[in-house]
């Protein structure tokens, strides 16, 4: 019996076949992607979290695509990578810069105005180095990277178009600094003498978002400069020599990013309750300091913030915080109506006008972004290369979207696209943009390149 | 009989797989095997009493046993639509078996029971894969139990009633994707239950050598009530899993099955039969989790699953060669129940179409030595599980050796 039993199963053994089934069917359809070039800012980079770190420059949206590629016959995509996993963030302050680590989630005790611990904590994106040495910082980003270029990412944080075209940009921005090929290079000419075969264009984001995340509108690039720069980048790119095809992405909507939609959904414009006796005492208090244009009345009122143009007034319905702003100062320190603990007397205490978005500059920064996209779009058709619809998509992802049992959301931390900074994606989400440019590539020239295994990416990381 | 405990030590290590569309399983008779899985019209032994508890009384002996055990070696592979990736359903030995006794205290009475594992499946897909969302692996069997009580009028007409006690077990793994520093949080389910249902049959034998038979197996709700639920989950997110008991819902479908079977030739050689079966798999309409500590992130889930009702077709022929030996040869073909839009790793079904063969021994009056062995063509089915995106092509293919012993004194 035991001897039946024995050959029975070893001869099923023998006989139980591998179940082939037909692999990928990786088709270039003639597009040549050995050399492979992405010219774009921080999105491109790979910053993520507030910073410039190895591991997030490893999962950049183009060097997704470019493992992608390797399918197709792509060829190598260096990177200009840091050495530190800390990260560097690069922060213009009055005089210079300071510099900080990453951001990462953490569990920090919740206390009352006073200090007190109340027993309960929160999950809070947090610097991983408490006040970091600044020359570290400083060289650990300019150290030269390890590899030598020139290198196929061309992305840098805050590259806006016209910077694109400017030599010795090297010297305004450390992020380009810090691997440019010479002091006098200019970003689209360092690109474009690389001859690429192919060629990732995503640029416009800070032509009309860097000052946004600064709470202002201003220092946005006109629609009629854009249109005249955009199309000239897109053929420095084209006449490089190779006669490379390409993708173009439009820009995203701002006001989808959990950056400025997060605290406007937990802190209302109006948040400041008073009683007839309070409300009275602030409008005497700010007619003395000489805005009694601001009126103060019982019940609900708006917080008061500093415009853009150095006058005070009241938020209205739709005006955004911005992810920076200093929660613990509105709710401890008076910030938005009056600091009572200023001497001799109370003193007028708007928030500072770098924290609040409001609705004339939503509007301005909005039309500019949808005048760049008309200009991208139009670009995109005559000279017939590939358009990634961003814009288009970060709505369709605001909705919610799933895939291989991910729900993905633009919600801050619960989404899971976006990394602590609430402007620029984790990796997993940056595979899922890879994956729509590679949609788009796909659908334009008619290949068939695989899609990133977007599981293969690590999300947020929780402590 | 000393095999025959042989035979009941295998019981004891036994786990079951998904065979046959969805999760039923439709190895109960080896003989049966052998003849492309027929069963509702015959009355060889005391397997009559799973496939028609009408025919038991037909059985000519007193005492009736038989028992085996089958060996599933089953494959699939997955390749991700759009992605360039495949994955490996890891091997792993199943082994559905069946025990039945049948005694007739007199000609026209049978009583019986029988033991054998209906439904089940059992996969493991490796734990890092692209799935591992949905599930990572899974282990459901069902055992079931029914005494049997059957009666025929004459010659011509057999009915049969069983009650079935069904013991189930459920153990579930898969990833949640909430990430800490040592990767991704899982939950691990684990849980056992015990529910009721019947089966009833007739057949008729109307003519000399023809045999037909109905056979209605019930549906039976299984309720996992209270199956421990464990999360590990990272730290900070804790709070909102909690250690906790879930009911899980997965219903056992309801079969109709249909028989004919033909005797002919000198000495009764030769053996021709057909089956139809229905099963009623419209009932499974969704995979129930229904967590006992509810918080924002655990509650009630329903994974729908919306099978389609299906029949399954089978033919099967024997040939006893004298008085030794006879042959066996069948086929059928057990569409997937599973629509394409809800087509998922945690049973990925496929359209079976399966080839069988069989063989007995006689050593002495009474006594049979069944060998069977199934082969079903690899089969490819592409789908995606909508309510989590999930798509791809799979390709499933078993092989099935089993063996068995029957006893009619």
């Amino acid at each position: 019996m035991k001897k039946i039993l024995f050959i029975i199963l070893s001869l099923t053994f023998l006989t139980a076949c591998e179940r082939k089934i037909d692999e990928f069917a990786s088709n270039a359809n003639g597009i040549n992607f050995s050399k492979f070039v992405a010219v774009g800012n921080s999105m491109t980079a790979g910053f993520a979290d507030a910073a410039l770190y190895r591991s997030g420059q490893q999962n950049s949206i183009p060097n997704i695509m470019a493992t992608q590629f390797q399918t197709v016959g792509g060829g190598e995509f260096r990177q200009p990578l840091i050495g530190t996993e800390d990260g560097v963030g690069v922060n213009v302050i009055p005089g210079g810069v300071y510099c900080t680590s990453k951001l990462a989630l953490k569990i920090i005790p919740d206390v009352d105005c006073q200090g007190t611990p109340l027993g309960t904590s929160s999950l809070k994106p947090s610097f991983v180095l408490t006040n970091p040495d600044q020359n570290m910082l400083k060289q650990q980003l300019l150290a030269a990277p390890s590899v030598p270029g020139p290198y196929n990412n061309m992305g840098i944080s805050g590259l806006t178009l016209l910077a694109a075209f400017m030599p010795g940009y090297a010297a305004y921005n450390p992020y380009y600094g810090r691997f440019a090929s010479t002091a006098s290079s200019s970003v689209i000419g360092e690109a474009a003498a690389q001859q690429p075969t192919f060629f990732m264009l995503w640029l416009g984001d800070n032509d009309a978002l860097s000052s946004a995340l600064n709470g202002t509108d201003i220092q946005i690039t006109p629609a009629d400069t854009f249109a005249k720069y955009y199309p000239m980048a897109v053929v420095a790119l084209q006449q490089s020599g190779n006669n490379p095809k390409g993708v173009i992405a439009t820009i995203p909507d701002i006001t989808s990013l959990p950056f400025f939609t997060t605290i406007s959904k937990q802190l209302p414009y109006n948040g400041v309750t008073l009683n007839a006796e309070q409300a009275s005492g602030l409008n005497i208090l700010y007619t003395m300091y000489g805005h009694s244009d601001i009126v103060w009345h019982e019940g609900q009122n708006p917080f008061v913030y500093v415009k853009s143009n150095g006058k005070w007034a009241q938020m209205q319905d739709g005006d955004l915080f911005l992810l920076t702003v200093p929660t613990d100062s509105i709710k401890c320190k008076g910030m938005g109506i009056a600091d009572q603990s200023a001497q001799p007397f109370p003193k007028p205490y708007p928030i500072p006008g770098k924290f609040i978005l409001d609705k004339t500059e939503q509007t301005n920064i909005q039309t500019a972004i949808a005048q760049y996209n008309f200009i991208i779009k139009g670009v995109a058709t005559s000279q017939n290369l590939a358009l990634a619809d961003m814009n288009a998509y970060l709505k369709t992802l605001s909705s919610g979207l799933i895939f291989d049992g991910i729900k993905f959301s633009t919600t801050f931390v619960t989404g899971g696209l976006f990394s602590t900074d609430g402007v620029h994606l984790n990796p997993r989400g940056n595979a899922i943009a890879a994956n729509y440019f590679i949609q788009a590539i796909n659908s334009h020239y008619g290949c068939q390149i695989p899609q990133a295994n977007i599981t293969e990416y690590k999300g947020l990381v929780f402590p | 009989m000393r095999r025959i405990s042989i035979l009941l030590l295998f019981v004891c290590l036994a786990a079951t797989m998904s065979f046959g569309g969805g999760y039923q399983v439709g190895l109960h008779s080896i003989r049966n095997i052998g003849m492309g899985l027929i069963g509702t019209s015959l009355s060889n032994d005391a397997s009559s009493l799973f496939y028609n508890p009408g025919g038991a009384p037909f059985v000519n002996e007193k005492w009736s046993f038989s028992g085996g055990i089958s060996f599933v070696f089953a494959r699939s592979t997955f390749q991700a639509k759009d992605v360039n990736y495949q994955a490996t359903m890891k091997h792993e030995l199943n082994l559905p078996f069946y025990f039945y006794a049948a005694y007739k205290p007199t000609k026209n009475l049978s009583v019986g029971l029988a033991v054998n594992t209906p439904y089940g499946n059992r996969l493991s897909w490796d734990d890092t894969w692209k799935g591992r969302y949905l599930i990572q692996n899974l282990s459901f069997k069902a055992m079931t139990f029914q005494p049997t009580i059957s009666y025929k009028f004459k010659d011509i007409v057999g009915i049969g009633i069983g009650l079935v006690y069904a013991y189930g077990t459920v153990d579930l793994n898969k990833a949640i994707p909430l990430e800490s520093a040592s990767g991704d949080g899982t939950l691990h389910i684990n849980g056992t239950t015990g529910h009721f249902g019947f089966n009833a049959g007739i057949m008729v034998h109307p003519v000399k050598g023809l045999s037909v038979g109905v056979d209605y197996r019930s549906k039976i709700e299984m309720k996992v009530k209270g199956a421990t639920a464990t999360f590990n989950v990272p730290q900070s997110l804790r709070a909102q899993f909690p250690e906790n008991k879930v009911d899980v819902m997965l219903p056992l479908p309801a079969n109709l099955d249909f028989g004919a079977s033909y005797t002919f030739g000198k000495n009764n050689q030769w053996m021709v039969g057909i089956n139809l079966c229905y099963v009623f798999w419209n009932t499974y309409d969704s995979l129930v989790f229904d967590f006992e500590t509810k918080t924002s992130a655990v509650g009630r889930t329903a994974n729908p699953a919306m099978y389609e009702s299906r029949l399954i077709e089978r033919i099967g022929v024997e040939y006893k060669i004298n008085n030794m030996v006879a042959v066996r040869l069948g086929g059928y073909y057990d569409p997937s129940p599973v629509p394409t839009e809800y087509m998922n790793p945690q049973t990925p079904s496929v359209n079976e179409t399966g080839i069988t063969c069989g063989l007995s021994l006689y050593p002495t009056k009474g006594l049979c030595i069944d060998a069977a062995f199934l082969y079903l063509m690899g089969a490819t089915k592409e789908g995606t599980y909508s309510p989590d995106n999930f798509a791809g092509t799979y390709r499933t293919g078993f092989n099935i050796p089993g063996i068995g012993l029957t006893y009619n004194f």
